[in-house]
């Protein structure tokens, strides 16, 4: 293989999903295999995996750029900024899209729209990638804004569902608050320092590091635009109304979303952008973070449709995450960031095949039931062993079970959140609990998912269901994904996250003491704690009555909710929907009213009086013209003409007349002459 | 005894009937005998003045010389008459009106 400059590299793995979706554009419905996406993004995958990460990761940071535009004396650059941050996220998000692209190409045969879903996939991964290598704020806000508008394509897919374009529609109307606060930020931003480039912004001599800011309130102002920026994206509290919505489109454009891209996003940015932030900003997201975290694993407790649960445990880890960048400890947050992304993608890709093959129960049976419901489901181990093997690897890591990646990520950000919880003391404290807390409300719904799906017996009554293992070209990236939520590929020592490579790449300087006895106690706690709550659920839902038919399942679970309104809470996500609808969407709504009533009423009643007003005008002035006017003309040219008229018919042509006139004329001038 | 007034009151009767056939007749010959009466009116003037003159018979010389003349014109008036006839088809003279406007 040629030797490449890692710049140029990057480039080319940007470059290959554009022409992907060009040529799938142009294609069209003449190529439906999505050959050419899938040869994309494994080229990109290839390159990102042998020239870009080995050179870049632990060494020196690599910048290029070339003048973009001037406004006035300014010049704005384009270019790649690659050190160990954007190399990482670059080939994750060519990591996880391999493996989606593969799941799709079975996952989406026969759809008739296929030809639009390569296209779309395509882009997405083009604008995802442009985002992570970008080397100034102007080129990530372009890139951020392609992001949300291929999500929007994507979420949409399946446009003849009224859900779906709702949804679609939802998702980019919350995305352009956060559209706006970003755009604020790098505004704001802009005004202090006069530069967008994020070299010479947080470089090595960047202004931040030079010049210390006068102004601390913009500052403030400016970290808290960028964190609604990426609120808006990674789904936090009250802005992630929008993810279990996006559920409507196909589940492996779940996986892409929830896993590296869209979500991933936002936590990318804040890592970006980290030295940023002041201590009010990291508060905030902190606050923001955990509030997130606990409310989104609240509300995944009592779901009932496969998909909303996992969307819920991906705005809860989302949650995590912020909650690590906010007590600063953003290579945590990265971290978790990565391993996230892969037992995620697993998690949706297992549950896409799930809803699969529920979907063609549903078809060959001819029943009518929701294939996503889970109370539909069970005893699914005996059908698909590999799937449940796949997707328990996945749920443990989620839940943070040793031996799984998230053991690491979600230990290192418990750990930092309690050691900085300890120096911060007093009521700070509670943001760790909360995680803690939180931890095991993950491990129990989680839990509650599986054995509800995977254990017990199929609720649904048919003879012989039929249901089979998912085809090779799905379970192969799922096994792929799988391999990634262990420990060995982020770290040999599976118990210590201190080992991991991933947060060796960000080692930085800690405001808050190490603990060390702490990195024993939590996870051992954590550990216990899951088994427990899992032997619990066991009982629970696999081997209790619930583990029954169908009808006795959700009797159970609605006199559960019957008992605790705060369950039926949880299934109706906090209500916040209704109130958005009540408060955001219905006032719009009235406040559209209103002003159509003011324009139809009064703009247009104020031009239609001055169009009548001039029309009134207009028949005077006509009246004037037809009667005065024209009148005068017309009485002195029918004057004119009647007294031509009178004189015309003396000249009749006969000689006669003409004599007697000439008498006539003759004798009056004799008989004048006579009597003078 | 026959005066110059009656002379002049003939002639002018007979000044008014030509005038009368000139203007209301509807018949050129007709108007062409208007004429010769307009002629003779003056003719009979030009004989009733001569009476008068001191060189004899200067009127009635006068006056063969305008019978004359009235014969001529006669002549050229019915080749034009006739002329008109060719071309009209009538000697109406209310139907030859080309002159006017």
């Amino acid at each position: 293989m040629m030797n490449l400059s890692p710049i140029v590299a990057s480039l080319l793995v940007v470059i290959l999903p554009f022409l992907a979706f060009l040529i799938q554009a142009m294609l069209g419905r003449r190529s439906q295999q999505g050959t050419i996406s899938l040869l994309a993004i494994l080229l990109s995958c290839l390159i990102s995996a042998t020239m870009v990460f080995p050179k870049i990761w632990n060494q020196d940071t690599q910048h290029q750029a070339l003048t973009w535009f001037s406004i006035g004396t300014k010049d704005f650059q384009i270019g790649f900024l690659l050190n160990n941050l954007t190399s990482l996220m670059q080939l994750i998000v060519c990591l996880v899209a391999l493996p989606v692209h593969i799941y799709s190409r079975a996952y989406m045969k026969g759809d008739p729209g296929i030809h639009r879903y390569w296209m779309y996939l395509s882009l997405f991964c083009f604008a995802m990638l442009l985002l992570t290598m970008a080397d100034n704020l102007l080129l990530m806000y372009i890139a951020w804004e392609l992001v949300g508008f291929a999500s929007y394509l994507l979420i949409g897919f399946w446009f003849h569902k009224e859900s779906a374009v709702q949804a679609n529609k939802k998702a980019f109307i919350i995305n352009r608050i956060g559209d706006l606060g970003f755009l604020l930020g790098i505004a704001s931003l802009y005004s202090i320092y006069g530069t967008l480039n994020l070299v010479d912004l947080f470089g090595e001599h960047g202004f931040l590091n030079t010049v210390p800011p006068d102004s601390s309130g913009w500052m403030t102002f400016a970290g808290c635009c960028f964190f609604l920026g990426a609120m808006a994206k990674s789904a936090q509290f009250p802005l992630h109304v929008w993810l279990p919505d996006a559920m409507e489109g196909p589940t492996s454009v779940s996986s892409l979303i929830h896993a590296a891209t869209m979500v991933a996003a936002g936590v990318f940015l804040l890592s970006t952008v980290f030295p940023l932030f002041n201590t009010t900003v990291l508060l905030i997201i902190a606050i923001i973070g955990c509030i997130t975290a606990f409310i989104a694993a609240y509300f995944a407790l009592a779901q009932q449709d496969i998909k909303r649960i996992l969307a819920f445990s991906t705005i809860s880890q989302l949650g995590f995450m912020m909650v690590a960048i906010g007590i600063g400890a953003w290579d945590a947050a990265m971290f978790h960031l990565v391993t996230h992304a892969f037992f995620k993608c697993l998690l949706f890709l297992a549950a896409g095949a799930i809803i699969h093959e529920m979907a063609h129960l549903k078809a060959k049976h001819q029943l009518d039931f929701d294939p996503q419901d889970i109370h539909n489901m069970g005893g699914l181990r005996k059908y698909m062993p590999k799937t449940f093997i796949l997707m328990a690897i996945a749920s443990l890591a989620l839940a943070g079970f040793p031996l799984t990646s998230g053991f690491l990520s979600k230990d290192a950000i418990l750990i930092n959140a309690l050691e900085w919880g300890m120096q911060q003391g007093g009521l700070w404290l509670l943001i760790p609990i909360a995680l803690i807390i939180v931890s095991f409300m993950t491990a129990f719904y989680i839990g509650r998912l599986m054995f509800k799906v995977f254990f017990g017996k199929l609720r649904i009554n048919v003879e012989n269901p039929g249901i089979h293992e998912a085809p090779g070209q799905m379970l192969g990236p799922m096994v792929f994904l799988g391999i990634c939520s262990l420990f060995v590929v982020f770290s040999l020592n599976p118990l210590s996250y201190q080992q991991a490579f991933v947060l060796k790449g960000f080692e930085f300087d800690r405001d808050y003491t190490e603990l060390h006895i702490l990195h024993t106690v939590v996870p051992l706690l954590m550990s216990i704690g899951s088994i427990l709550i899992w032997i619990w659920a066991y009982r629970w839902y696999a081997q209790g009555e619930a583990g029954g038919s169908f009808d006795k399942l959700r009797m159970t679970e609605s006199k559960l909710r019957m008992t605790f309104p705060l369950l039926q809470l949880s299934l109706n996500q906090g209500y916040l929907n209704e109130f958005y609808q009540k408060a955001f969407v219905n006032s719009t709504v009235q406040f559209s009213n209103g002003l159509y009533w003011f324009d139809r009423h009064i703009i247009d009643g104020l031009v239609n009086l001055a169009g009548s007003l001039v029309r009134a005008i207009s028949r005077i002035s006509a009246w004037t013209d037809r009667y005065i006017v024209d009148g005068l003309v017309n009485t002195i040219a029918g004057s004119t003409y009647y007294l031509g008229h009178l004189l015309r018919w003396v000249q009749n042509g006969r000689l006669q007349n003409y004599l007697g006139f000439a008498f006539t004329v003759l004798l009056i001038g004799i008989i004048y002459l006579i009597f003078k | 005894m026959i005066t110059l007034t009656h002379f002049l009151v003939v002639s002018a009767c007979l000044f008014c009937i030509g005038l009368y056939a000139v203007l209301a007749k509807r018949n050129a010959i007709m108007i062409l005998v208007g004429i010769e009466f307009i002629i003779n009116a003056a003719i009979l003037n030009l004989v009733a003045f001569g009476r008068y003159d001191k060189i004899n018979y200067g009127g009635q010389v006068f006056a063969l010389f305008a019978i004359v003349l009235a014969a001529a014109a006669v002549a050229v008036g019915l080749a034009i008459i006739l002329n008109v006839y060719r071309k009209y088809k009538s000697i109406n003279p209310d139907n030859i009106t080309d002159l006017r406007d």
